[in-house]
């Protein structure tokens, strides 16, 4: 990157910070209740017939409990643990009043629902609040004193950087790397700690004994073209802590939505499956309409008896937010997964690259009502939805 | 050229003291510099060039000086590694004063005793290029039994490197603390921050005679407890200031030791750099030139 261009526009080096909750829901629960500190908690549905841990606390976590482990095994290996149900929304009450505490110091703020992480982009803010170390420390005592949280905190030139700076230094502690560092920081680790690498990339990279970040760091792109193809300038990147990814305003609004459903019993029972599909097409649908967007995608995630998890999309070229277009993709996505003969025991819906509703008329017009109709029908199924429920009312396939 | 001033250790000046034992003139070697170097709002005022990058900020800086305080190390464990690479490419004149690090004085945590262990093989890069480690003690942490035994755990665990003590509450400032310091050849720092009810006060006790150690945090009395850094350490200190300072204490602290550091923390809007360089003019007034620091 070039630091300054002749037009006299300056690029400044960034800095994004990385906070991060260690078991972000066990930490809210012991602020709930002071006397499940020390104690081994585990995070768990208890009513689902089939739970899976959800979070589970360090002393739970050194007995050998793992997240998305099933409660009986986990209970099995750690008997004296305490046992919980999930409360989403205190865990996002928590993340409201960190955002609060991160909003005195940047308008750039990105963080997941309720995993406690958030990434701070406080790049040309020195001025205002002063060095970038300083704001970590800041945030990370005030956070203590105001919420009972103890968030580590990295500091890095992007969010690659500071990301991996975090998994360091887990459960407590900082990690600052210096700009013009990354690579020399990145190059002794190993490389499954570098984010963005999918299995078969990990597997790849250990037949050819690329055990370290530096390893890969090492070779070119072109040499790199061999194994992996298109992915070569993308590795070649990341390994090298180059990372030019946005951290992305807050807001409501997220760029994903999702739905899902965890069968109670496996199947493979194509009726039943379709009609868990309309279920989540409707939430989904509903949520776009509610936030003006459309979606040029939609993904299938389907997660079998054995484990296997299968991931097909479809697309659409302008974009919907039709309750009827989106179950279309979405069965189509089903029909493109669900190839197997296994049973299946979870699906998720996911609606991304988005774009905003347009508002722009037809140039010509449409004869009858075909495009009236279905938006009519869709905004009353709507209104039903948010005065009863977002199961309370859906098309045919459900019912 | 500053009169008073080395082409070879920027930012130095030799002080010439009254002989004590011997016939022999005594110099004493002051090198002026500031608190951290990493600052992108040096770039934006100009001390540093438009565009340059973190990693050339240190080239850059000793250019016009020869020490700089390490404050890194106060935020985050001091890491050897890191610390090898900025000595490796650090220009040969420059040395270092190291902050130790918040989890021993102002986050203090059970297992201090280790991190102090850990910060000790953090610095090791260092060597001979370390003029002092600071231990900068929290405003709240006052002169009890407590906490005198803490600091003497700490002194004692980083015996053999050279040390300096900044106190920020009055309680310390007495004769019993300095005849310690003095007995352990630790180093008093001198501080210059608002005069506020409580902070501890600019006394020119010299309780090391190999080292004198200052710091000037400015003199914002409305900033200084506002909790934002950009006003706390908004200062712009005037010549008549800094010329008053160097007759009443940095002319006498100079003539009770051998070397001698001072160190600008009003870091907003570059003004740390600058008054250190004007420092070092009105103090080469009174200075010699072929001025050479040796850490």
């Amino acid at each position: 990157m070039v630091p300054s261009m002749a037009s006299g526009f300056v690029l400044r080096e960034r800095a994004v910070l990385h906070f991060n909750v260690a078991d972000f829901a066990v930490a809210v629960e012991c602020i709930n209740d002071s006397s499940l500190k020390g104690r081994p908690l585990i995070v768990a549905p208890m009513q689902a017939s089939r739970g899976l841990v959800f979070d589970m606390s360090e002393e739970a976590y050194s007995d050998g409990v793992r997240k998305g482990m099933p409660i009986k095994q986990a209970m099995r290996r750690c008997t004296k643990a305490v046992l919980l149900s999930p409360r989403p929304q205190l865990y996002q009450k928590a993340m409201a009043a960190f955002l609060k505490e991160l909003q005195g110091y940047s308008p750039l703020i990105e963080s997941g629902q309720t995993d406690g992480h958030f990434f701070v982009d406080v790049t040309g803010t020195h001025r205002l609040y002063g060095p970038p170390p300083d704001v970590g420390w800041r945030v990370r005592r005030d956070v203590r004193k105001q919420l009972g949280i103890n968030p580590i905190w990295t500091l890095g030139s992007n969010r690659l950087v500071s990301k991996v700076a975090s998994r360091l230094v887990k459960p407590v502690g900082e990690y600052i790397v210096t700009p013009g560092e990354e690579a020399s920081f990145l190059a002794p680790l190993p490389i499954d700690i570098l984010p963005g690498l999918n299995h078969k990339e990990l597997e790849k990279m250990r037949e050819f004994r690329l055990t370290t970040i530096g390893a890969l760091a090492r070779l070119s792109p072109e040499q790199l073209m061999v194994p992996f193809g298109r992915r070569c300038d993308a590795l070649y990147a990341i390994s090298h802590g180059v990372d030019d990814t946005l951290i992305k305003k807050p807001s409501m609004e997220t760029d994903v939505i999702e739905a899902e459903h965890t069968f109670a019993n496996d199947t493979s029972d194509r009726k039943e499956v379709e009609a868990v599909l309309a279920s989540l097409v409707g939430r989904v649908g509903m949520q776009l309409r509610e936030q003006k967007k459309v979606t040029r995608r939609v993904g299938i995630w389907l997660r079998y008896s054995d484990g296997v998890v299968i991931a097909r999309q479809a697309t659409h070229k302008a974009g919907t937010s039709s309750e009827f277009l989106l179950q279309d993709l979405a069965l189509l996505a089903l029909k493109r997964g669900w190839q197997r003969r296994t049973r299946i025991r979870y699906c998720r819906l996911v609606c991304d690259r988005q774009l905003r509703e347009s508002s722009q008329l037809s140039l010509f017009a449409v004869a009858g009502n075909k495009k009236t109709e279905p938006k009519k029908i869709e905004g009353a199924m709507d209104r039903i939805r948010q005065r009863y429920g977002s199961d309370s009312i859906g098309v045919g396939r459900k019912y | 050229m500053v009169p008073g001033c080395n082409v070879d250790s920027p930012g130095v000046v030799e002080l010439l003291c009254p002989p004590v034992a011997s016939d022999r003139e005594q110099f004493c070697e002051v090198a002026v510099g500031t608190c951290g170097y990493s600052y992108t709002e040096w770039v934006d005022n100009g001390f540093y060039p438009g565009g340059t990058r973190t990693s050339d900020m240190l080239g850059l800086y000793s250019r016009d000086f020869s020490v700089v305080e390490l404050n890194y190390t106060w935020y985050q464990m001091a890491r050897a590694d890191a610390l090898a690479r900025m000595i490796e490419n650090a220009p040969s004149h420059l040395f270092f004063a190291a902050k130790l690090t918040r989890t021993m004085t102002h986050d203090p945590v059970p297992d201090w005793r280790e991190q102090l262990a850990t910060y000790r093989k953090g610095i090791a890069p260092l060597e001979n290029r370390l003029v002092a480690i600071l231990i900068q003690l929290p405003p709240d942490f006052e002169r009890s039994v407590a906490n005198r035994n803490y600091l003497a755990g700490l002194l004692g665990g980083l015996e053999g490197l050279p040390l300096a003590v900044e106190f920020r509450h009055v309680s310390w400032a007495v004769d019993s603390v300095f005849l310690e310091l003095e007995r352990r050849q630790v180093s008093l720092v001198a501080v210059d921050e608002p005069e506020l009810p409580g902070l501890f006060p600019f006394l020119d006790v010299v309780t090391n005679p190999d080292l004198f150690y200052v710091r000037l945090h400015g003199r914002n009395r409305t900033g200084w407890r506002s909790g934002n850094m950009q006003k706390k350490f908004n200062y712009d200190y005037l010549d008549e200031e800094l010329e008053a300072m160097r007759d009443q204490h940095l002319l006498q602290m100079a003539m009770a030791t051998r070397r001698g550091v001072i160190f600008f923390n009003n870091h907003v809007r570059a003004r740390a750099p600058e008054n250190a360089k004007r420092l070092v003019k009105i103090l080469g007034r009174q200075g010699l030139v072929n001025g050479a620091f040796h850490g």
